[in-house]
C-alpha cells in the first residue's frame, strides 16, 4: 500500500505539463477583468491567444477565490491584468503577489486606461514605468490623431513609432498604424532593462482634454511611451500598456487614417502588432537557451582539466531558439565568447554552421592563472544567455621549453670556435719550434 | 709642430714594428690565438648591443670563454717567453701542461652556463 502510494508520487512531477525549462511557453493565463463585458469586446485577441495554445483562466479582479499560488506552487504560468480600475484584489493577490509572481520568472502583460486605480500605478511603477501622475490626463495630439467622422477631442491617437525589431514585432511590417487613447508613461533613461515599443509622435503630450492646460504638460513628445516592455534579468517578460481599448475587437477591426496623411487603411495595425507582441511577451520568439559547451586542444577530443600557455585550443556551443513549440537552431553572426580573468584575454566571434552550432579556435595567451570561457549575449529582444566555465592554465614545464633558444645562436658559436681555437692551437704550440 | 708630431707618430710605429718583428715565432703565435679571442668578444659585446641581451646567461657565457681563453693564453705567453727573467726556472712544459688544464676547466664550466 505504501509503495503504491509512493508510486503515484513520484509519477506527479511526469503529469504536470506546464512551464518548464524545456517547455518555455507559456500555458496556463490567469486574466483577471474589471467586468466580463471585456470577454466579448475583447475576444478577438483573447481568441488569438487561445488558438495559439493558451489555457486562459477568466476571473473579476475582485473575485475572493483568487490565488496565483497554493502552498508554494504557482498555479498560473502568466497574468493578464485588464483591470485598470481596480482598487484592491480579492483573493490572495496583491501587489506584492504579483511582483513576487514575475520575480519568479512568469510573464505578465497590464492594461492601463484613462480611469487607472493607484494600484495599477504602482504596479507599473514598480516594474520600471512611471505613468502620468495627473490621474485625468491622457495623451493627446493635435497632429498625429486618428480622423474619425465626429471631431474629438483628439485623445484617440494613430501612432506608427514602432521599435525596430523584428524579435519583438515580427518580421512582417506593419503598414497600418495602430490606434491608441488612454494614459501615456515615461521611462527612466537609466533603466536598461525598460523598452519602448510604441511611442508617441513628437507633436504628442500627456494633460487632460477637458481642462484647459495651464502649466507646462510634464509629458510630451516622443518620450512619450504609449506600451512598453521589459525583459528582467531573469527573463520575465512585462508588457504595459496605456490604453485598454488599443485591445479591443472594436479597434481591431476598425479603419484608420493618420491625421495629415493621405492614405486611409482598412485595418489599424492593433491585431497585427498585438498579436506579434503577445508573442514575444510569451515567449514564443526570441527565447534562447545554450547547452552543451565543449572545449578542447586542437586535434584531441576529450577535454583536458588544465590547458597550457600557447597552446591552440577549440571551444564551440550550441545555441536554439524556442519557436513556440520546439527548439529551432539560433543564427546570428554576433555571438562572441571571452576567455577571461579579471578583464578578457581574447575575444572572438562565434562562426557557425547554421543548425546551431557555435564554434571558434584560439590560441592561449602567454598568461597562467585560472580563466573562464565566458558567452555574455544580451540582444535587443533576446533572452540574455550568460555562460562560464572554468579552466586552469599552466605554464611550461621545464622541459617543455625550447632547447636551444636562436637568439643566443652567435653565443653558441663562439663558446664552440673557442674550443676548437684552443685544439689547433695546441697543436700548432706543441710541433712548431 | 703638426708635421713634425705626425712623423714622431710614424717613426714611433716604425720602432715599435721593428721591435715587435724580433719576437720569437711561437710567442707571435700566441699573440694571434689572444686577438682572436678579444676579436670573437668584441663581437658578442656588439651583438648584445644590437639584440638586447635576452638570453643572458649565453652572452655571459659566450664572453667569458673569450675573455678565460685570452688570459690563459697570455699567462702562457708569460711563463714561455725565454726573457722573463722571473720565470727562468719553469720548465715551458710545464706551463703549457697548467694552460691546458685551466682551459679544460674553463671550457667545462661555459659549456654548464650556455644552457
Amino acid at each position: 500500500m505504501s509503495k503504491l502510494i509512493l508510486l503515484f508520487l513520484a509519477l506527479i512531477p511526469l503529469l504536470c505539463s506546464s512551464f518548464s525549462p524545456e517547455t518555455p511557453s507559456d500555458r496556463r493565463v490567469l486574466v483577471l477583468l474589471d467586468d466580463f463585458a471585456l470577454k466579448s469586446s475583447h475576444s478577438l485577441f483573447f481568441n488569438s491567444l487561445k488558438s495559439r495554445g493558451f489555457d486562459l483562466h477568466f476571473h473579476l479582479a475582485d473575485d475572493p477565490k483568487i490565488a496565483l499560488q497554493r502552498y508554494g506552487q504557482y498555479l498560473f504560468d502568466a497574468l493578464i491584468l485588464f483591470s485598470p480600475t481596480i482598487e484592491r484584489f480579492g483573493g490572495s493577490v496583491d501587489a506584492a503577489a504579483i511582483l513576487d509572481f514575475v520575480d519568479s520568472g512568469h510573464d505578465l502583460v497590464v492594461a492601463a486606461d484613462s480611469n487607472a486605480s493607484d494600484l495599477i500605478r504602482e504596479i507599473a511603477t514598480e516594474c520600471g514605468v512611471d505613468f502620468d501622475e495627473d490621474p485625468a490626463a491622457l495623451v493627446v495630439d493635435h497632429s498625429g490623431y486618428a480622423v474619425s467622422a465626429t471631431e474629438g477631442d483628439h485623445t484617440l491617437i494613430a501612432s506608427d513609432d514602432f521599435i525596430k525589431s523584428d524579435v519583438i514585432l515580427g518580421s512582417k511590417k506593419i503598414e497600418a498604424p495602430v490606434l491608441f487613447q488612454g494614459i501615456g508613461h515615461s521611462l527612466n533613461p537609466t533603466n536598461s532593462l525598460v523598452l519602448k515599443v510604441l511611442s508617441a509622435s513628437p507633436s504628442a503630450f500627456s494633460a487632460n482634454p477637458k481642462s484647459k492646460v495651464t502649466t507646462p504638460p510634464s509629458l510630451t513628445g516622443s518620450s512619450i511611451s504609449l506600451v512598453s516592455v521589459i525583459q528582467a534579468r531573469n527573463n520575465a517578460r512585462i508588457l504595459i500598456s496605456g490604453s485598454l481599448s488599443m485591445f479591443s475587437n472594436r479597434f481591431f477591426r476598425s479603419g484608420v487614417q493618420k491625421a495629415g496623411s493621405p492614405i486611409k487603411h482598412e485595418k489599424s495595425g492593433n491585431e497585427q502588432f498585438l498579436n506579434e507582441l503577445s508573442k514575444w511577451v510569451f515567449h514564443e520568439r526570441g527565447h534562447l537557451k545554450a547547452v552543451n559547451v565543449q572545449h578542447h586542444k586542437v586535434g584531441e577530443a576529450n577535454e583536458p582539466a588544465i590547458y597550457r600557455i600557447n597552446d591552440n585550443l577549440e571551444y564551440s556551443v550550441e545555441v536554439y531558439e524556442w519557436s513556440g513549440s520546439a527548439w529551432e537552431p539560433y543564427v546570428a553572426d554576433d555571438v562572441q565568447v571571452q576567455f577571461y580573468m579579471m578583464s578578457p584575454y581574447v575575444l572572438k566571434t562565434l562562426s557557425t554552421d547554421g543548425k546551431g552550432r557555435y564554434f571558434t579556435s584560439f590560441k592561449v595567451p602567454d598568461v597562467y592563472g585560472v580563466f573562464q570561457f565566458k558567452v555574455e549575449y544580451e540582444k535587443l529582444g533576446y533572452t540574455s544567455l550568460s555562460l562560464a566555465k572554468q579552466i586552469p592554465v599552466r605554464p611550461f614545464r621545464h622541459n617543455e621549453y625550447e632547447r636551444f633558444i636562436p637568439a643566443a645562436y652567435p653565443y653558441y658559436g663562439a663558446a664552440f670556435s673557442m674550443m676548437a681555437g684552443f685544439f689547433v692551437f695546441t697543436a700548432v704550440h706543441l710541433y712548431s719550434k | 709642430m703638426a708635421r713634425s708630431s705626425s712623423k714622431d707618430a710614424q717613426d714611433l710605429f716604425r720602432a715599435l714594428w721593428s721591435a715587435y718583428a724580433a719576437t720569437p715565432t711561437n710567442l707571435k703565435i700566441i699573440d694571434l690565438y689572444v686577438l682572436f679571442a678579444v676579436f670573437t668578444a668584441l663581437i658578442q659585446v656588439v651583438y648584445m648591443a644590437l639584440v638586447g641581451s635576452f638570453p643572458f646567461n649565453s652572452f655571459l657565457s659566450g664572453v667569458l670563454s673569450c675573455v678565460g681563453t685570452a688570459v690563459l693564453a697570455v699567462c702562457l705567453r708569460i711563463q714561455v717567453n725565454k726573457e722573463n727573467k722571473e720565470f727562468k726556472d719553469l720548465a715551458p712544459e710545464r706551463a703549457f701542461a697548467d694552460f691546458v688544464l685551466c682551459n679544460l676547466v674553463l671550457h667545462l664550466v661555459i659549456m654548464n652556463f650556455l644552457g
